[in-house]
């Protein structure tokens, strides 16, 4: 009896202690979405749901790019426009446009994005870190997806929910 | 004799509490003897039930917990190891006091169980002086002795240790006074009894201080049946504060549900009037409403603390201070049986102490100053808790030498705080006020009690976050009244809704101390401020959509609504364009990412499912300083500057391609810019996304999608197309059908088939366009 459970113990150490031995084939899932003409993704995980627009209320003293507040099912949840985020240009809001809810870890809004595109499963070797240069976004990229026919940028849900005013 | 009662309860209830705990600790602390955690929180536990006991007059626990501490305190500065022999009597004692707290709990006090102590304490002196340093035994002797020879033996000892030992030796003030203070008292009390017998009850209602208290516990407990002593004790159950806050959040869920569900039987009442279920919704709609409402009431009585709380801390307070600072001082506590939401009794505390503090310092004068003064030689400082609506008042009172509003001045001005100009208009009544602003002090040396300048300004930042109101007022010579107006509750408040332009917004009633309609001619500008006089009152005027930067979108009339809003001791008049009226609100974060936004303390969700921000009063004001806006000439400037008639655009909503070619035919004289959409959907969105500046709609009324009715009552939601021209252009002749026109607010009706000359006509009418 002992001995399995030491055994087990050492085994569950062992895991502990070894991490991410898989890793470069673990398969990573995002959700794909067009913001003005740029296509992006963001790990499934951290989407709590998308929603059609709804009506929002605007808050004061706010950079452009947060258009203020909404009520998601009596939660008050704050909504930010990520083309005036990455300073894309910002047309009319089209049929197609969606509200991303996504959660971190203590902190939660909603995005307005373009359009959805699909889910993409992508395997861990085949993104690379967000280039140097692109400094400006300090951080807001996770890194860069290389999918057969296109790359995809990959983005940072923790430094999207991080206010930076 | 009730709150002694539930005095005892709560000493029982937690007491029992930590010796689960410490028995749980100390067997840990038997395996694990190095544990310095673990000790500091065993020696808390012996340290806390004793002074609790003492204060209760429990004298057998007290002295055993005493012993306790000793051998505890000892231990946890390494002067001392647990050795097996060592925790035998330790656990002993334990099981002791445990014995006593039951005896307490049967009988009411810690005699009648017949528990001999004697030789459990001398077995813990033995531990304690049996020690290798050889000045520690003196030291629990020192304990018994006065203050100052206690001190001085500190002063030899490390840094560490004195502050070990100021506990001690507070501890031991504490009991010297009581003792005294309890002496005092039953002479004092025997006195009274012989001189007035009726006095006695009135007495007991309200306490004077703590010290009747303490002598009490005995006198009660003779006379209470023991077993209704354990009853009452049973029948409290303690409760995680998390899980009553979770309770509150569900029932503000469920008051915004209420709200919503109201509004929407208002909608369906007007719709389908006179038909038989709305009956039946009205009566499942109201009931609803009545239990949410008695269910929030009952939550909010769970987290309901008595004020005594804060209170009872407050005598040993003033007599210390006037100990202190050599005056005879008397408090007088009375409704500290007044309840608080759990989450204001924690914030109110330290308001107060400040404002008796300074009471004591600065009201109360010196024994001979107040023989000069005519006054009875002992100040009186009154404390007193009521309610009033929707808030509770706390009102402090002293007999002191009151504020002098001049000296005040004086002194503001010496500081620089204030400019000769303002100075000069500062009505007394804001002149009191000065007292609460960071810096300022009128104390002549900064002692320990008070004279930093900070004390008062504490007092108005936590008022302040309590949305809570302060009004000062005095009697030069006489005294002064300190009075603290507090909501009853935090979660969920009552709020006026305000409009500006197109936004709404909600300010809690707590802080609005009324509302005017005031012509605009009576604004008047000085030096650059825009203010409003207001019966004997000159206010600062702020408009909301500057300090929010509201997208100005349609002009006021002639007249114009002030909100006047008052914080702890300061006005403002902020101008709104429409008042909406009072609602009931539950208080919403907005989450991490927008907290602190500035003039915004949270939001709520309304009735309709929009969210509505509430402003943070105290920052309103703050940010309001700094708006310099010429409200007299903006509203004033509002002009139209449309000069051609193409600068007119007027929307034509038809489903039929036919008809529309037909309005703008017989238009086209006008020449105005006409817009068109095939249906009320169409309508609806070029109207909000704001691209045209439309000035009259012609409206079609069957169509598909949205019909024409519906799309003119949408439109009239938006404050800013309240007096848009809005024309029906419809086959539909009936009576009926023009009425519900009007009901839905459209300004003209012209029924098919119109001659082009007529339709043309009403439109150039309705634009105001020349002929």
């Amino acid at each position: 009896m002992e001995d399995r459970l030491n055994k087990i113990i050492n085994k569950q150490q062992k895991q502990l202690s070894e991490p991410d031995i898989k890793s470069t084939e673990e398969v990573m899932q995002l959700v794909g979405f067009i913001v003005s003409d740029e296509e992006y993704a963001i790990p499934m995980l951290n989407i709590q749901e998308i929603i059609k627009p709804i009506e929002y209320t605007r808050v004061p003293s706010v950079p452009d790019y947060v258009l203020g507040v909404f009520n998601l099912r009596g939660n008050v949840i704050p909504l930010i426009d990520l083309r005036r985020k990455f300073s894309l240009d910002v047309s009319k809001q089209s049929e197609d446009a969606r509200y991303i809810v996504m959660k971190g870890q203590n902190s939660i809004a909603g995005f307005v994005i373009d359009r959805l595109t699909e889910a993409i499963r992508i395997r861990k070797d085949r993104i690379d870190p967000a280039p140097e240069t692109l400094h400006k976004d300090k951080g807001m990229i996770y890194g860069i997806g290389k999918r057969d026919d296109s790359i995809l940028t990959i983005l940072r849900v923790e430094s999207l929910l991080k206010r930076d005013f | 004799m009730e709150d002694i009662q539930e005095i005892l309860e709560d000493f029982l209830v937690e007491a029992f509490e930590l010796i689960d705990q410490i028995d749980q600790d100390l067997v840990e602390l038997e395996s694990n003897p190095e544990d310095l955690e673990l000790l500091n929180r065993i020696f808390r536990v012996a340290h806390t039930v004793k002074g609790s006991s003492s204060f209760l007059n429990f004298d057998v626990l007290t002295k055993l917990t005493h012993h306790m501490e000793d051998v505890l305190n000892k231990a946890r500065r390494a002067e001392l190891s647990i050795t097996p022999d060592v925790m035998d009597v330790v656990l002993e004692s334990i099981d002791m006091m445990k014995a006593l707290l039951h005896g307490i709990k049967d009988y009411g006090n810690d005699v009648d169980v017949g528990i001999d102590i004697e030789d459990i304490c001398n077995r813990l002196i033995a531990i304690s002086e049996g020690d290798e340093i050889p000045t520690t035994p003196s030291e629990s002797k020192a304990k018994e002795e006065t203050k100052e020879e206690v001190k001085e033996e500190t002063k030899q000892e490390d840094e560490v240790d004195v502050s070990k030992l100021s506990d001690d030796e507070v501890e031991a003030e504490i009991e010297r006074l009581l003792k005294a203070r309890k002496e005092e008292d039953r002479k004092r009390k025997e006195a009274k009894k012989q001189e007035e017998p009726a006095a006695t009850s009135k007495q007991a209602s309200t306490p004077k201080d703590l010290a009747p208290k303490a002598p009490a516990p005995r006198a009660n407990q003779d006379s209470t049946p023991a077993k209704k002593g354990a009853g009452a004790v049973e029948q409290t159950i303690r409760v995680e504060v998390k899980r009553l806050d979770d309770l509150m959040n569900l029932i503000g869920e469920l008051v915004l549900g209420k709200n919503r569900l109201i509004k929407i039987y208002d909608d369906v009442e007007e719709r389908y009037e006179g038909e038989q279920f709305l009956e039946e919704l009205n009566q499942v709609v109201s009931s609803i409403s009545i239990v949410t409402t008695d269910l929030q009431i009952a939550v909010m009585k769970t987290r309901m603390l008595p004020i005594a709380k804060v209170f009872n801390k407050f005598p040993r307070m003033v007599r210390d201070l006037s100990r202190e600072l050599g005056k005879a001082i008397e408090l007088e506590i009375s409704g500290e049986e007044t309840e608080l939401d759990k989450s204001i009794v924690e914030e109110i505390g330290d308001p107060l102490v400040h404002i008796i503090r300074n009471s004591c310092d600065h009201g109360v004068e010196d024994p001979e100053a107040r023989e000069m003064a005519n006054k009875p030689e002992k100040g009186l400082i009154e404390l007193k808790a009521y309610n009033e609506g929707n808030h509770i008042v706390i009102e402090i009172t002293d007999d002191g030498k009151g504020l002098d509003a001049d000296t005040l001045r004086v002194k503001a001005l010496e500081k620089g705080m204030i400019s000769e100009r303002e100075a000069d208009a500062m009505s007394d009544k804001e002149a009191y006020g000065l007292i609460f602003k960071p810096g300022f002090s009128m104390a002549k040396q900064v002692t320990n009690v008070s004279g930093r300048g900070v004390g008062m300004d504490v007092v108005r930042t936590n008022i302040e976050k309590l949305n809570g109101i302060i009004d000062v007022d005095s009697e030069f010579g006489k005294g002064t009244v300190i009075k603290l107006k507090i909501p009853l509750t935090l979660a969920i408040i009552q709020s006026l809704l305000v409009g500006a332009q197109e936004e709404y917004y909600a300010i809690p009633l707590a802080s609005v101390l009324e509302t005017v309609r005031v012509p605009v001619d009576d604004i008047y500008t000085i030096d650059g401020k825009n203010v409003l006089r207001l019966r004997d009152e000159v206010l600062s005027l702020v408009r909301l959509s500057d300090v929010f930067g509201v997208k100005q979108v349609f002009e006021g009339g002639d007249t114009t609504y002030v909100v006047i809003i008052g914080l702890a001791e300061s006005k403002l008049g902020v101008i709104v364009d429409t008042l909406v009226g009072q609602e009931e609100i539950v208080i919403k974060s907005m989450g991490e990412y927008l907290q602190g936004i500035e003039g915004i303390a949270g939001a709520t969700i309304r009735g309709d499912g929009r969210v509505t921000l509430i402003i943070d009063v105290a920052a309103l004001m703050e940010m309001a300083k700094e708006i310099k806006v010429d409200i007299k000439a903006s509203i004033n400037d509002g002009t139209s500057s449309k000069t051609k008639p193409s600068d007119y655009k007027v929307l034509v909503v038809d489903d039929s391609k036919m008809d529309r070619n037909i309005m703008m035919k017989s238009m086209e004289p006008l020449g105005v810019t006409p817009i068109e959409a095939t249906n009320g959907v169409e309508a609806l969105n070029i109207m909000k996304s704001g691209e045209h500046n439309i000035d009259a709609v012609l409206i079609d009324i069957e169509m598909p999608r949205m019909d024409g009715y519906t799309l003119a009552g949408e439109i009239r939601k938006y404050s800013k197309y309240k007096n848009l021209p809005l024309i029906a252009v419809t086959s539909r002749t009936s009576k009926s059908d023009r009425l519900r026109g009007v009901e839905v607010g459209m300004t003209e009706y012209i029924t098919k088939p119109y001659s082009p000359e007529y339709l043309e006509s009403v439109v150039r009418k309705n634009l105001k366009l020349p002929e």
